[in-house]
C-alpha cells in the first residue's frame, strides 16, 4: 500500500492514530529526542535529521525493574514480578539505520531464551520509519555496513520525502492498520509520485557518504588483527564513558542489580540497566582477574562483537552505520577509522600459513 | 510467570557443609525447591543464585545430575553475593535460576579411562561428572581424579575424597603440607608428571585457578593427550545466563550459553578473554 501525505496534514494523520500513543522527534534542550505528540498538533514535522538517542529506550529502557522482593511475616522472600503491559505506540520519523538496529535488538532478545520484558514493550510497539534522501550526518555510512537510507528493515511504515509531501509506504500488517485509520488524510499515490520517490532513492543512494573499506573483508582481517598494537593505540584516549554504547542502536549489554529500599525487613527491586563493555569494571571477576583489563582490549571487543563475532553467527553487521558513537565521543574515537586502519594493517601482513 | 528467564525460583537452604576455613573459605549448601519441580541439569551446567538484596551470582552445580531430590552448590567466599551466603542459616530460602549453559559429553565418554584434575575449589564443576561415572562404574574405564589445594585444611569434598578410594584412583597434593600429610607435596601440575596417566583411550577434564589450568594443559600435551581428549570449563563473569547481557562474550560465544564446557580444541580457537 503506497499512499500520499501532505506535510501540513502530518499532525492530521497522527490525529486519526488516536488509538496509539505516538511518539515523535522533537527538539528540546537543543538535541532531538522522541517525545510523546498530542493528536492534531499543527506544529508536528519531522525536521530531525537524526534523534540522539536512538529508538531502542522503547523496548529497551535504560533502566527497568524485572521484580520486587521483599519478606513475608515469618521472614521468607517474595517476590512479585513486573512484566510491562503497555498500550499500542508508535514512534514516528525513524531512520533507517535505527530501523535496521531493531532487527538486531529482536534478534539478540528473541533468540533462544526470549526475553519477557523485551517482548512485552516490543510487542505493542510500531515504527513509522523516514528515508534519508541525503545523509543526515557527516559520519553516516549506512551503505558500506550493508544498510540503505531507503531501507526498510525493521520499519512497519516508509516515508520518503517528497519535498511538499510524502510517499508513505506500509510494510507490515501494522503499517496498513496505521494507513488504513489515516485513509481521511492519505491520499492515492500516483505513478508520478512513484517516479519521483525513486528518483530520490536513486540520488540517495549515490550521495558520498564515509564507507567502512572493503566490507566484505572486513570480518576475516579483524580475526587476523587481533593481536595488533593498534587496538591499545587507537583506544589511548578513550576515557572508559560508555556513551559510543549507550547511543548505538544495536548495543545490547546490561547489568542486573538489587536496589535495596529497607535492609530489615528486606524490602527492594531487582533491577536492569544498560551496561558497557567500554567499562574497567564490565568483564571483572570477583577476584580482580579482568580478561579485558586494558583499554585496547575493550575498544577491540566493541569493534569486533560488531564486525567479527556478530557477523560470524548472524552473516550481517552489528553496526548500522549510524555514526552515533563518532559524533558522540568526547574523544574523537571513530570507528569506521578504526575498522579501516586494523584491516588494512591485516591485509598487508602476510598471510599466517604461508 | 511462565516464559519469565529473570525470574527466580525459591529454594531452601536443607544443609550446609563447610568444606574449607580461613580466608578462602568454601561451604557446601543443600538446596531444595520449594515448589514446583525446580528443575533437571547435566554435568557441568550453572544456575544463578540470589540471595535477595544482595544480587546474583552464577555457580556451578556441584550435585550428580541423577540425583533429583536436591541441588548442591559449593560456594568460595569472595564477593557481595558469596560472602551473603556464608552468613545464611539452614531453613534460608533463596532464588535459583537455570540450568545454563552447555554441558560435559559424559555420554560421549562410555568405555574411555577418564583422568580428573582439580585444583581449589575447581573441584567442584568437575564433581557431577566424577559422581555420574562412579555411579556408573561399569560404563567407563578406570577413573583417576588428580586434586590439590594450597594446605591440608583447603582440600575440599575431604570426606567424599577418601570414599572414592577402592572405585577411583585419587592422587591429593597440597603445596603447603603440615606434619601429618602424607600425599603428595607440590602442585597439581607435578603431581600429574609423576603420576604419569596414559592418554590411551582417555579423557582429561580440568578445572581449577587459571595458572593451574595452564600447566596442566602443557603437561597432558606432553603426556601424549591431544586437544580433543583435553576438557575444561570457562568461568567469566556473568549476569544474565542467556546470552543476552554480553558480559561473558569471548569472540563469537557467549560462554552462558555456548560454555562453559569446552574442549581444548575448541577453546584454543577463542580469544583468551577469559
Amino acid at each position: 500500500m503506497e499512499r500520499i501525505l501532505d506535510k501540513g496534514r502530518l499532525g492530521a494523520w497522527v490525529a486519526a492514530l488516536a488509538d496509539w500513543t505516538v511518539l515523535a522527534p522533537a527538539m528540546q534542550d537543543g538535541l532531538w529526542a522522541y517525545r510523546p505528540v498530542a493528536g492534531g498538533e499543527a506544529s508536528l514535522t519531522l525536521g530531525h535529521p537524526n534523534t540522539v538517542q536512538p529508538p531502542k529506550g522503547q523496548s529497551f529502557p535504560q533502566r527497568e525493574v524485572f521484580f520486587t522482593f521483599d519478606e513475608t511475616p515469618d521472614g521468607q522472600p517474595r517476590l512479585t514480578p513486573l512484566v510491562p503491559r503497555p498500550g499500542p505506540r508508535l514512534v514516528f520519523g525513524v531512520r533507517p539505520c535505527d530501523g535496521q538496529g531493531l532487527t538486531h535488538l529482536d534478534q539478540v532478545f528473541g533468540e533462544e531464551a526470549p526475553d519477557a520484558y523485551y517482548q512485552a514493550r516490543r510487542g505493542t510497539l510500531a515504527y513509522v520509519g523516514l528515508a534519508c534522501n541525503s545523509p543526515p550526518s557527516r559520519h553516516c555510512f549506512c551503505t558500506s555496513v550493508g544498510g540503505s537510507p531507503f531501507g526498510e528493515a525493521g520499519l512497519d511504515v516508509l516515508m520518503i520525502d517528497l519535498s511538499d509531501r510524502y510517499l508513505v509506504r506500509a510494510l507490515t500488517p501494522v503499517g496498513e492498520t496505521l494507513m488504513t485509520a489515516g485513509q481521511g488524510v492519505l491520499t492515492e499515490a500516483g505513478a508520478d509520485d512513484r517516479a519521483e520517490a525513486q528518483q530520490r532513492r536513486l540520488a540517495a543512494l549515490a550521495h558520498p557518504q564515509r564507507a567502512v573499506a572493503a566490507p566484505q573483508a572486513v570480518p576475516e582481517r579483524l580475526k587476523a588483527g587481533f593481536g595488533s598494537a593498534l587496538w591499545e593505540r587507537l583506544a589511548q584516549p578513550c576515557i572508559g564513558c560508555g556513551i559510543c554504547t549507550f547511543l548505538c542502536p544495536t548495543c545490547h549489554c546490561f547489568d542486573i542489580n538489587d536496589e535495596v529500599a529497607s535492609q530489615s525487613p528486606v524490602c527492594g527491586s531487582r533491577v536492569r540497566t544498560w551496561d558497557s563493555c567500554q567499562f574497567p569494571d564490565f568483564t571483572m571477576h570477583t577476584s580482580g582477574h579482568n580478561p579485558r583489563a586494558d583499554l585496547g582490549a575493550r575498544l577491540r571487543q566493541r569493534v569486533s562483537h560488531k564486525f567479527l563475532y556478530y557477523f560470524e553467527n548472524h552473516g550481517v553487521f552489528q553496526c548500522t552505520g549510524c555514526g552515533r558513537c563518532i559524533i558522540a565521543c568526547p574523544v574523537g574515537i571513530d570507528i569506521i577509522a578504526v575498522v579501516n586502519q586494523v584491516a588494512a594493517e591485516a591485509a598487508a601482513m602476510p598471510p599466517a600459513d604461508s | 510467570m511462565e516464559g519469565n528467564i529473570y525470574l527466580p525460583q525459591l529454594a531452601r537452604v536443607v544443609a550446609i557443609h563447610e568444606e574449607v576455613p580461613g580466608e578462602r573459605a568454601i561451604k557446601t549448601f543443600r538446596l531444595e525447591f520449594i515448589d514446583g519441580d525446580g528443575f533437571t541439569h547435566k554435568c557441568g551446567q550453572c544456575a544463578m543464585l540470589s540471595i535477595f538484596g544482595r544480587g546474583e551470582s552464577m555457580i556451578s552445580i556441584a550435585s550428580s545430575p541423577l540425583v533429583h531430590d536436591y541441588k548442591q552448590f559449593s560456594i568460595m567466599r569472595a564477593g557481595r553475593v558469596t560472602s551473603a551466603f556464608h552468613e545464611l542459616a539452614v531453613g534460608a530460602q533463596v532464588g535459583i535460576r537455570g540450568p545454563f549453559g552447555n554441558s560435559f559429553p559424559v555420554n560421549d565418554w562410555h568405555g574411555k579411562h577418564l583422568v580428573f584434575i582439580g585444583g581449589g575449589c575447581g573441584l567442584a564443576p568437575i564433581w557431577p561428572v566424577i559422581q555420574t561415572a562412579v555411579t556408573k562404574r561399569e560404563d567407563f574405564g578406570s577413573i583417576t581424579v588428580f586434586y590439590g589445594g594450597r594446605s591440608p585444611r583447603d582440600i575440599m569434598y575431604r570426606a567424599e575424597l577418601e570414599k572414592l578410594r577402592g572405585t577411583a584412583e585419587v592422587y591429593l597434593s597440597v603445596d603447603s603440607p603440615d606434619d601429618g600429610w602424607e600425599e603428595y607435596c607440590g602442585f597439581v601440575p607435578a603431581n600429574l608428571m609423576e603420576k604419569e596417566p596414559s592418554p590411551e583411550d582417555a579423557i582429561a577434564i580440568t578445572c581449577g585457578p587459571p595458572a593451574m589450568i595452564k600447566f596442566v594443559i602443557k603437561n597432558l600435551h606432553a603426556l601424549g593427550f591431544q586437544d580433543e581428549q583435553i576438557y575444561t570449563t570457562v568461568e567469566n563473569k556473568m549476569k544474565c545466563g542467556i546470552g543476552k547481557c554480553g558480559r561473558c562474550n569471548v569472540g563469537k560465544d557467549y560462554v552462558c550459553t555456548k560454555g562453559p564446557v569446552y574442549s581444548w580444541a575448541d577453546l584454543k580457537e577463542l580469544p583468551q578473554e577469559y
